[in-house]
């Protein structure tokens, strides 16, 4: 018998409130929600329908209105700002929209920042950059270029080169391939399927159907609530609608 | 280890941040600059007088006062028994004093000739010392100054034995009825002695006190000179005398007068160290503004080092380290820039009107005036930085990403 999968995150009964003045916005309804490790998620849903929001409480960036998010079974509301970005630190990767590298700092440097944190040698973080950069699929002479020398797909991977160099166990993608071309898009998802099978549980927010169906389950969410979770149908996936092949997580 | 590893990336980040905004970081830093610079050069050339003419007139002796007759007033014997009655009085001397001019070769050169207790001229002004021959002790032997002696070529003009012949004012009943010629032995030669206050031992002809009867033909004691038993003393006989003589005499304190020149001085160093403060704060206000707009520039990319890991107070370090290095680079700047404009306000040197006193000196640029401009500036980095730095910190991960 195999033992069940490990509870990575959970969110019971999550709600998240916003007020601007006189404006007050319900962003999240009482949401419960697991992750599990191992797991290939996509989360669906129209613009301003918390998706966001819910990778947010996901990725320990902000903290609910009401209800509990439990990670690794610990509540998180018992727990500091300081004790959180430890946690984001060792066990969470990010990968946004725009990229959001630093243009200033090298490619190396950019990689390079969530070990900062970490306090380790110089030699030990170089070799876990480049390990990072050409498991995303990367080439070595990008790590002295500045981000922007390089193309949208590239610096996506360069993100997530980023997201993963700390190896954490889950990598959350708000829109990851929101500002590429189909062709980069596809390098990008490919790229979350390959490490997904080396451990990694991936959750993508995308509005895009063809990404969502990439994914193993998608959860559909509107007006804050999740409304429906579904397993996701390979046939409709962006992966074999560009090649016609398709790249098994092994799920 | 790792703190300082994490340390040392930081100023790397924070260099990098800097540099991405090299012309604001520029104007900043020259911002900045203006305090320290303005603290080292005025302050460094004040100290450096002011000190000089402290020494100067503290070197006179700090117990010894000078008593002098105003218009219409002889100082008699009965003066000088009073004085010498006093407790507070451990010596009182008359002495003479005139102008004269000397006769070296075919110059005449201006200068001045005491005739004074010798025993009290060396004990009153400490420093001064005999650098040939020995005290005289007949009427006929002077003590002559390094200025007498020697031209201003450097080449000595009269020697030990030499007979110097002085021109001085004809007194006849008190009223001056032309000049004459007196002849003296120098018996010693002092060695130098300096830029002098008040007294210019350097241009002075020192004479036994009776030559002033005997010699000058003066009818008159110029003055008589007191030395107190302690220094603490000095304020009692001086409060005494001016007491019971009013406006008879002038009573003279040297070390008065080096406190009223160093309570002047502090209150110039209070003004510039004000006008410093000033130009600090102006700097805090840019930093401030530099500061400010550049989180606001990075609210993103401080939301992505929240969102990665980077803990609040790192954040504001991070942001703090940027003000600090630009304060810093400033600080030096412009105490380098304080240095030179020193050296060259300096070479201006200070006319003391009066008495004739010329002074060029160096500027007076101490380590601990070097410390103390680099704390204030660093200050300016830290007030300046620590409000947007704080900003940043507390700017939530979420929100920040959300940012445009």
């Amino acid at each position: 018998m195999t033992p069940s999968p490990k509870i990575l995150v959970e969110l019971a009964n999550v709600s998240k409130e916003y007020r601007v003045g006189e404006i007050h916005t319900v962003a999240l309804k009482e949401v419960s929600f697991k992750i599990y490790e191992g797991d290939l998620v996509a989360i669906m849903g129209p613009s301003g329908s918390g998706k966001t929001t819910l990778l947010n409480m996901i990725g320990l960036l902000d903290r609910p209105s009401s209800g509990k998010i439990y990670f690794e079974g610990r509540d998180i509301s018992k727990m500091s700002d300081k004790e959180l970005a430890y946690l984001r630190n060792a066990k969470i990767g990010f990968v946004f929209q725009t990229f959001n590298l630093v243009n200033r700092l090298t490619v190396f440097e950019n990689i390079e920042l969530p070990l900062i944190p970490k306090g380790l040698p110089r030699s030990v973080r170089a070799e876990m950059v480049k390990e990072a950069l050409l498991k995303v699929g990367g080439e070595l002479e990008w790590l002295r270029k500045k981000p922007n020398q390089l193309s949208g797909g590239q610096q996506q991977r360069v993100a997530i080169a980023r997201a993963i160099v700390g190896n954490p166990l889950i990598i959350l993608a708000d829109e990851p391939t929101g500002n590429l071309d189909r062709a980069s898009a596809k390098i990008v998802v490919e790229t979350f399927l390959k490490l997904n099978k080396e451990g990694h549980s991936i959750i993508v927010v995308t509005h895009d159907p063809e990404i969502a169906n990439c994914m193993e389950k998608i959860y559909v969410i509107r007006d804050g609530t999740i409304i429906g979770q579904y397993y996701a149908d390979p046939k409709e996936s962006l992966l074999n609608k560009i090649s016609g092949g398709y790249v098994s997580s092994g799920h | 280890m790792a703190l300082y590893m994490l340390f040392i990336d930081f100023i790397r980040l924070a260099t990098k941040a800097l540099k991405e905004r090299k012309t604001r970081a520029v104007l900043t830093i020259i911002g900045i600059s203006i305090g320290p610079l303005v603290m080292v050069m005025m302050s460094s050339v004040v100290r450096s007088y002011s000190d000089y003419i402290v020494e100067r007139i503290t070197s006179l002796g700090q117990n010894a006062i000078a008593v002098f007759p105003r218009e219409n007033y002889r100082l008699s014997e009965e003066d000088l028994s009073f004085i010498r009655s006093m407790p507070e009085v451990m010596r009182a001397e008359p002495f003479y004093s005139t102008q004269a001019l000397l006769k070296r070769g075919s110059d005449e050169v201006r200068i001045s000739v005491f005739a004074i207790d010798y025993k009290l001229l060396f004990e009153a002004i400490g420093s001064l010392e005999i650098m040939e021959g020995s005290i005289p002790s007949g009427t006929l032997s002077a003590i002559i100054g390094k200025k007498v002696a020697f031209k201003d070529s450097g080449e000595q003009y009269f020697m030990l034995g030499d007979v110097i012949t002085l021109v001085v004012p004809k007194i006849e009943e008190g009223t001056i009825m032309g000049k004459k010629n007196v002849n003296v032995k120098i018996g010693a030669i002092l060695k130098e002695y300096g830029g002098a206050l008040i007294v210019d031992p350097d241009s002075t002809v020192f004479l036994h006190p009776e030559a002033g009867r005997k010699i000058l033909g003066m009818r008159d004691w110029s003055g008589i000179f007191v030395l107190a038993r302690d220094p603490a003393m000095v304020r009692d006989v001086v409060s005494i005398l001016r007491n019971r003589y009013e406006d008879r005499l002038q009573v003279i304190a040297f070390s008065a007068i080096a406190e009223a020149i160093s309570s002047v001085t502090m209150a110039i160093d209070f003004i510039n160290f004000s006008t410093s403060l000033s130009a600090f704060a102006v700097a805090i206000a840019g930093v401030a503004a530099t500061m400010i707009t550049s989180v606001m520039e990075r609210t993103r990319e401080i939301g992505v080092m929240k969102a990665i890991g980077y803990t609040s107070s790192q954040i504001l370090l991070l942001i703090l380290l940027e003000s600090i290095m630009m304060s810093l680079i400033g600080g030096l700047a412009g105490i380098l820039l304080g240095i030179v404009g020193a050296h060259f306000l300096s070479l201006r040197g200070l006319t003391i009107s009066g008495l004739e006193l010329s002074l060029v000196l160096s500027p007076k640029i101490t380590p601990s005036l070097i410390i103390q401009t680099l704390l204030l500036t660093i200050a300016v980095g830290l007030v300046g930085g620590i409000l947007p730095a704080y900003k940043a910190s507390k700017v939530p991960p979420a929100v920040a990403l959300r940012y445009e």
